[in-house]
């Protein structure tokens, strides 16, 4: 094939390649403004769906939004306060770190359990999994979008 | 004045300059100064490949426009970093790309399609396109740093309403006939088509408007049947911008305006109130207005057939949609590459008003499906901005403001490109930022303008809401209505907190 021939045709690729290499840029920092989108300060992370409360606080069928750090016990200074006689006073701690949800036991008398097992270091926790304090089971869901607002 | 002067005397007008660095900004704006520059090249070395009889006064590739072009989008770049305010990063570049590949194709195309003599020199299409696209960017960078509040929007906007109606009967009685429309306007020394302005017009005053009475237009009280309708009053905005819609189709001709409006209203409309009952009964209002406009308009039966089977007079009426036809057909998949398309048929270019109604059949015979596919992706890239923009705003107005400007260049777009491709009747309206035209690329340069400014988080705070209008003062629903949407829980401060914070009230 005659070489100028072929740079021609190289240079119309080349054309067309960039286009395309300016969409896929701004793709990506559209894909970085919903993740930032999805961080508001503000908007909320996750929320805890109490399935099972004897004691009545919280409301069983309830559902709580979760800031990025949640004390759960029975002292009125934690964010999800369980009155629940086998609940200690700090008993488990939630954060959530970049990505996921981690849960941790605050060294509490009667443990903290996530699906059945007993919770004994930082451990990561997934949406749908239930974590038990006392006699109180919680389950953790996806956050609600942050503007719902209509 | 002289140059200390007039720099201690900027920021007393402009507040301290704090630079702000867009870096992503920046980035995207490489990509397009390196795409310009081989599309150039590429148009360059077509004209030296093409052989006579294939080529009809091709132009050469000329740098100082593409230098003039990155130089101004430089600029550009440079003001929106020095004004120091947290505006959208990804609309400038994106609007430069669409306005760099329509330089492009003005410098391709042959330049006698224009011809404009300011004192001694002579303009050509290339050279004419340069200037409306340096007045447009202009534009946009002015209102993106200028604009600091909407209040001079958002109070006025029956006046603004009003002026549009104005501009419309100006046109109307004292426009010229250009094949038998009636679009252009002249005052004195200057052209251009208000239609295109009106968009913009019609933008402000429908986010005023929904916003003000969104409530009361979300009340169903009304019962047509098994649909539910708001009280009668809220209806008579919608029948009137019906009305409009029609009377731009009888009074002018203007087929592509009267679709564009009337999408638009209907869309801002449905993100007002979120109910499709409206969406409905607006298309039903459409499609039956439509089919009395087919009855009674040539223009519309003339387009309705043509579009139905160009094929029937290839030569006659249907020509045009024939050759863009063909254009799309011998792109193919990667086009001809830029500057050897459109063949002449007996020395003349097959497509006269490509440039101003069929640059995307241009396009997809030299870029191709693929680059046609880009450019789409461009205008979708501007309206998912808008859509965002729209979603962070401090409130309804800006909001529905926002999506209203991204949903005027989204849709026109739509129209024209599915005009090309004979998806819908053909309508004679400008594809946003590559036609030809000076009306239509200034106007996008303000919305570009609007959309920047009201993405700028540290804009000035709306004003605090206003008594309702009259209308809702005398039907009194308002106390009911104004209680807020149920939202967050508010988290009282109280000695004890007892109950859980955030608990849900839903």
């Amino acid at each position: 094939m005659d070489p100028f021939l072929l740079t021609v045709w190289v240079v119309r690729l080349l054309f067309l390649g960039l286009l395309y290499l300016f969409l896929f840029r701004i793709a990506r920092a559209l894909v970085g403004d919903l993740r930032a989108a999805a961080r508001e300060p503000g908007a909320e992370l996750g929320r805890l769906v109490v399935v099972a409360s004897p004691g009545g606080e919280p409301e069983e069928g309830s559902s709580l939004a979760l800031d990025a750090i949640a004390t759960i016990g029975r002292d009125v200074n934690n964010a999800i306060v369980v009155e629940d006689q086998f609940v200690s006073a700090e008993h488990a701690i939630l954060t959530f770190r970049g990505r996921a949800w981690y849960i941790e036991d605050l060294g509490s008398t009667n443990g903290t359990f996530v699906n059945g097992a007993p919770v004994t270091e930082v451990m990561p926790l997934g949406y749908g999994d239930v974590v038990q304090v006392g006699q109180v089971r919680l389950r953790l869901e996806r956050p609600r979008p942050a503007r719902a607002r209509r | 004045m002289t140059a200390a002067a007039v720099g201690a005397g900027l920021p007393r007008i402009l507040g301290p300059i704090r630079p702000r660095t867009r870096w992503r900004e920046t980035r995207l704006l490489a990509i397009v100064a390196a795409s310009l520059v081989v599309g150039s090249v590429s148009l360059a070395l077509t004209s030296q490949v093409a052989d006579p009889g294939e080529s009809h006064g091709l132009s050469l590739a000329n740098p100082l426009h593409v230098a003039i072009y990155l130089g101004l989008l430089g600029i550009a770049h440079l003001v929106l970093i020095l004004s120091g305010r947290r505006m959208d990063e990804i609309l400038l570049p994106t609007a430069g790309m669409l306005g760099g590949i329509s330089l492009l194709l003005m410098e391709r195309l042959p330049q006698t399609q224009v011809v404009q003599s300011i004192g001694p020199w002579k303009l050509g299409l290339g050279d004419v396109q340069l200037a409306w696209l340096v007045l447009s960017f202009g534009l946009a960078t002015t209102l993106a740093v200028t604009v600091r509040s909407d209040g001079w929007l958002r109070l006025y906007k029956y006046t603004w309403a009003a002026a549009g109606v104005a501009l419309l009967l100006a046109t109307f009685f004292f426009g010229d006939d250009i094949n038998g429309q009636r679009l252009s306007l002249t005052i004195g020394p200057i052209s251009g088509q208000p239609a295109e302005l009106l968009k913009v017009i019609l933008v402000v005053f429908l986010a005023g408007y929904l916003s003000e009475n969104r409530p009361l237009l979300v009340e169903e009280s009304t019962k047509v049947g098994p649909i539910s309708l708001p009280p009668l009053p809220f209806l008579a905005p919608m029948a009137a911008m019906w009305a409009i819609a029609l009377g731009i189709v009888v009074m002018q001709r203007d087929l592509g305006a009267a679709l564009l409006f009337f999408t638009v209203f209907l869309s801002l409309l449905y993100i007002a109130t979120g109910r499709v009952g409206y969406v409905v009964v607006g298309v039903l209002l459409f499609l039956a207005g439509s089919y009395v406009m087919y009855l009674l308009v040539p223009t519309v039966q003339t387009r309705v057939d043509i579009w139905a089977d160009p094929f029937r007079d290839p030569t006659g009426d249907g020509y045009q949609i024939v050759q863009s036809l063909f254009a799309f057909g011998r792109g193919g998949l990667l086009g001809t590459g830029l500057g050897a398309g459109l063949p002449t048929v007996d020395g003349r270019l097959p497509i006269p008003a490509v440039h101003t109604d069929f640059p995307l059949a241009a396009l997809g015979e030299e870029l191709g499906l693929i680059g046609v596919m880009a450019i789409l992706g461009l205008f979708l890239v501007v309206v998912e901005r808008g859509l965002r923009i729209a979603a962070s705003a401090a409130d309804e107005f800006r909001s529905l403001l926002a999506a209203g400007l991204a949903l005027v260049i989204g849709t026109q777009a739509f129209i024209i490109a599915a005009g090309n491709l004979k998806l819908i009747p053909l309508t004679g309206i400008t594809l946003p930022f590559i036609s030809y035209g000076g009306s239509s690329l200034l106007v996008n340069g303000i919305i570009v303008g609007f959309l920047l400014a009201l993405s700028d988080r540290g804009v000035e705070p709306p004003p605090p809401p206003r008594p309702r209008s009259r209308f809702a003062r005398l039907t009194g629903r308002v106390a009911r209505l104004e209680t807020p949407a149920a939202g967050r829980a508010p988290i009282a401060p109280g000695p004890s907190r007892r109950s859980p914070p955030a608990a849900d009230d839903r």
